[in-house]
């Protein structure tokens, strides 16, 4: 009944999705807990770097993506001479996109959930002889639990639905980076509005999902 | 002294923040020390610097023959590695564990047998057994107390530290609780100190008294010394301590001094600890305790020999304190009474106001034993 691109879009959606949550976990909790606790040279620029992406036009985060990560990029370029190989157009650049997009979204709802345990708890900690990594680990993030959580069911949204940075840094390829938000568009264009249409109903389901989850975490998380 | 004692604690602290600048130099023996003055003395950041939770600009900690902190060797022992058992003001019990995890907290780099029966050990010496499943937010104000003595405890800490332990909780529970952490921590034997607004507390709690204000110590001494001989006018008001008043020297010697005070001459016993030999004339500040005062009863004639440093006066209010009633009291001599309509206070206690009739009959004579005036350096 659904036709192998919309398939295709469906399951590539979700795996860029997972991926991209899996990523703003390992990457943007730690994030969240340093900007959170620590005081070190450079934490406003990085805060300022991190929550941008919330702010900039999605296509201008994907223009520095390219100019990051492209064949003759920054980082791209050096890569592309010792492989031969490229994340640009492949699926592995909509997973770069989609957690770059979606980190901002975990690291301010993580980082105000770390923020919000009281101080003290983690000072009882370090008298009863944890170091602060310990006292982390097994005081602060349990206790900012729910808050974490519900941050990363935004950021599993926010990368679902990523579309500007996906283009610029993954193109538009049918069955390889076109994720759903991408085949609604071509589905748009070539007037396919039957498959639009059926695309928008399950984007807009699956949002409602993760939105209601992310209420519940929350309200929990309080 | 017991400076260098090795049980002894030794503390002297530098630290400037934008607002407030702390520098407080003490000493006591193995013993619970309060730290006693009004809020934002430094008492509680003094805490937090024996502790290692805040780092002070300059000074030295010594617990125990331990170097804690010296700013001179450059030794800063972290908080993890300084043994301790700190119950904070809130008592901070992790929300997400339960009493028994709480309990065992300190011990987790313990064998788990040794842990298990260390934490079964202080919860029955704490009466907590019962509750070993609990979480935090579902004991009273009382157990948590009991949990965080017992979090700290379980360490076996060699310095035992309480943030105004009682500050949280109302006061017939405090009163109660009181008399728990008297017992817990008279029989653990820890050196403790112990940070307190409540001079009550502080008196129930500690051998030794440390008084702060405004980032400096005013007085440090056993408690015993501290009520007969405040060092101060200051130690005294901030000790709650009322009828402080000020006169004039009419003659000192080594054991009376005697003061002229709203046109009467006052003989009251010069100070145990230092005698002043001030000149005549010289001001000098002097308090009466108002449970000291006698009223001098009219229906006992002729008048035994007991009474000195009389006075004539009237009562002109009087306030119901529930067990006592405090009167003030404005005495007949010439001039403008010291506290706007009255000149000191007096505290009777409830019978004895009743049977006096002191409500219907306000001309009195009283008086004050010499012992009971004293007199404090300026």
């Amino acid at each position: 009944m659904l036709s192998a691109e919309i398939r295709s879009a469906l399951w590539l959606s979700v795996e860029v999705a997972v991926a991209a949550t899996l990523l703003n976990a390992i990457v943007g909790v730690p994030l969240a807990y340093a900007l959170a606790r620590r005081r070190f040279i450079g934490r406003g620029l990085v805060d300022l770097i991190v929550t941008l992406p919330l702010i900039l036009p999605p296509t201008v985060t994907g223009y520095y993506l390219i100019v990051l990560l492209g064949r003759r990029g920054v980082l791209g370029a050096p890569l592309y001479s010792f492989t031969g190989w490229t994340v640009a157009f492949t699926p592995y650049a909509a997973i770069i996109a989609a957690t770059v997009m979606a980190l901002p979204l975990l690291v301010r709802t993580a980082r105000a959930a770390i923020e919000s345990v009281d101080r003290d708890l983690e000072r009882a900690s370090f008298t009863l002889g944890r170091p602060e990594w310990r006292t982390a680990l097994e005081v602060t993030l349990p206790l900012a639990r729910n808050g974490i959580l519900a941050g990363l069911v935004l950021a599993f949204a926010r990368a679902l639905g990523e579309f500007g940075a996906t283009l610029m840094l993954a193109g538009n390829i049918p069955g390889k980076t076109a994720t759903m938000p991408l085949a609604i568009y071509t589905a748009v264009q070539s007037g396919e509005s039957d498959e639009a249409l059926l695309l928008v109903g399950i984007l807009t389901a699956l949002s409602c999902v993760v939105l209601i989850a992310a209420e519940r975490l929350g309200a929990r998380a309080r | 002294m017991s400076a260098n004692s090795p049980m002894g604690l030794s503390v002297q602290l530098v630290k400037r923040l934008p607002d407030f600048s702390l520098e407080v130099d003490w000493q006591a023996g193995s013993e619970v020390v309060a730290l006693f003055g009004p809020s934002g003395a430094g008492k509680s950041l003094t805490l937090q610097c024996l502790a290692g939770l805040t780092r002070p600009d300059r000074g030295r900690i010594v617990v125990g023959g331990t170097v804690f902190y010296d700013s001179d060797a450059g030794i800063d022992v972290p908080t993890q590695a300084r043994r301790l058992g700190y119950v904070f003001q809130n008592y901070a019990l992790f929300p997400h564990l339960t009493v028994e995890e709480n309990v065992g907290f300190g011990l987790r780099a313990r064998p788990r047998d040794e842990r298990r029966g260390r934490v079964g050990e202080v919860l029955d010496r704490l009466d907590l057994r019962g509750l070993a499943a609990r979480r935090p937010r579902e004991l009273s104000g009382g157990q948590q107390q009991r949990v965080a003595l017992g979090r700290a405890l379980a360490v076996d800490p060699e310095l035992l530290l309480l943030d105004e332990p009682l500050s949280a909780l109302d006061a017939p529970l405090r009163r109660q609780l009181r008399r728990e952490l008297v017992a817990v921590v008279r029989e653990w034997r820890k050196p403790t100190v112990l940070v307190t607004h409540d001079l009550s507390e502080a008196f129930q709690l500690a051998d030794r008294v440390v008084v702060y204000e405004g980032g400096r110590v005013v007085q440090a001494a056993p408690r015993a010394e501290l009520l007969s001989a405040p060092a101060s006018a200051q130690v005294a008001r901030l000790m709650g301590v009322r009828n402080i008043l000020s006169g004039h020297v009419v003659k000192a010697a080594i054991d009376r001094i005697q003061l002229d005070w709203r046109g009467q001459v006052l003989e009251a016993v010069n100070s145990p600890s230092h005698s002043y030999l001030p000149e005549a004339g010289t001001e000098i500040a002097f308090f009466i305790r108002p449970e000291y005062v006698r009223l001098i009863r009219k229906d006992r004639s002729p008048r035994d020999g007991h009474h000195m440093n009389t006075m004539a006066g009237r009562v002109v209010r009087e306030e119901d304190s529930g067990t006592t009633w405090t009167l003030y009291f404005r005495l007949d001599a010439p001039g403008p009474p010291v506290h706007g309509d009255y000149d000191l206070e007096i505290e009777v206690p409830r019978m004895v106001y009743e049977i006096l009739e002191i409500a219907r009959d306000r001309a009195w004579e009283l008086s004050v034993h010499r012992g009971s005036i004293h007199v404090l350096p300026t």
